[in-house]
């Protein structure tokens, strides 16, 4: 009794970071639902070890970084965006930088999946570097080399997308 | 633009599906059913099936030895019969040419 009830705090109190780390790499509502119930009952099997709250949600992010990769290269997942997983673009108006932030996301899922994990698990979780590195068992300074990369990539990229086209004048009249 | 700031909101975690908590914990209040699990990891089993198969080739190994035995000496047998057979008819033949050389030409 006592075990399912901890479990359930568990699972309330860490729901959000599993299934977003789930749906950042698997793209897919339904995969990320799937892939993140399995880790939560791989983690009420594995219930005994745990030694508390931070272990858990420790452990938690761990198996599903690596869950995720797993599954990304099982399924050799493209970009399979249902419907359901692109926000409704009319519900979303109010917001100004909706449109920046959906482009800021697409560029970040095409980066390569190692690189993508840094990125999420510092931008997401707010991880430093040597926590990204003891989670994935990479060292830091290939963390942090991830990092800068992704950044200057995606920087390149953002700023290549937001130029206009060659040949187009903007300016009427002249 | 500070791209780092603009990737914290654009990267911020996303509520899971409605019910997902409950839907959790009703399935780990079920039983686990047991993963299939591949032939070779059933050890007794490997072993038995190993062990069972050694035995019907050590005692095939055995019965084709001792039948490729009898067929030897059979054959043996055989040639020994043909040899003595052979023999015998040369030695007729032998007796044959004796005699015929013994007697006077006219």
């Amino acid at each position: 009794m006592f075990v399912a009830l901890e479990f359930a705090r568990l699972v309330r109190a860490n729901q959000s970071m599993v299934f977003s780390l789930a749906l950042r790499f698997l793209r897919n509502h339904e995969v990320a639902e799937e892939v993140s119930q399995d880790v939560f009952l791989q983690l009420y099997q594995n219930l005994g070890r745990i030694q508390n709250e931070a272990h858990a949600t420790w452990w938690l992010r761990r198996t599903i970084c690596h869950r995720a990769i797993d599954e990304v290269r099982r399924r050799k997942l493209r970009p399979q965006i249902g419907l359901d997983s692109i926000a409704d673009p009319a519900a979303s108006r109010h917001e100004p930088d909706w449109f920046q932030n959906e482009r800021l996301r697409r560029l970040v899922e095409a980066l390569p999946i190692r690189s993508r994990m840094v990125i999420v698990l510092r931008y997401q979780e707010d991880l430093d570097p040597t926590d990204i590195a003891g989670l994935l068992g990479i060292p830091v300074s290939t963390v942090k080399s991830h990092l800068h990369r992704s950044l200057a990539v995606l920087r390149a990229r953002l700023a290549r997308e937001s130029a206009p086209p060659k040949g187009v004048c903007y300016e009427y009249g002249k | 633009m500070n791209m780092e700031n603009e990737l914290r909101k654009a990267l911020r975690r996303e509520s899971s599906p409605a019910g997902f908590a409950d839907r959790v914990v009703a399935k780990a209040g079920q039983p686990v059913p047991r993963p299939h699990q591949p032939w070779w990891k059933f050890r007794p089993l490997v072993f038995a099936n190993a062990f069972a198969l050694t035995g019907v080739l050590f005692i095939g190994g055995v019965m084709y030895q001792r039948h490729e035995e009898q067929r030897a000496l059979e054959a043996r047998r055989q040639l020994v019969t043909a040899l003595n057979v052979t023999k015998a008819s040369l030695q007729k033949a032998q007796e044959r040419i004796r005699r015929v050389a013994a007697k006077p030409i006219l």
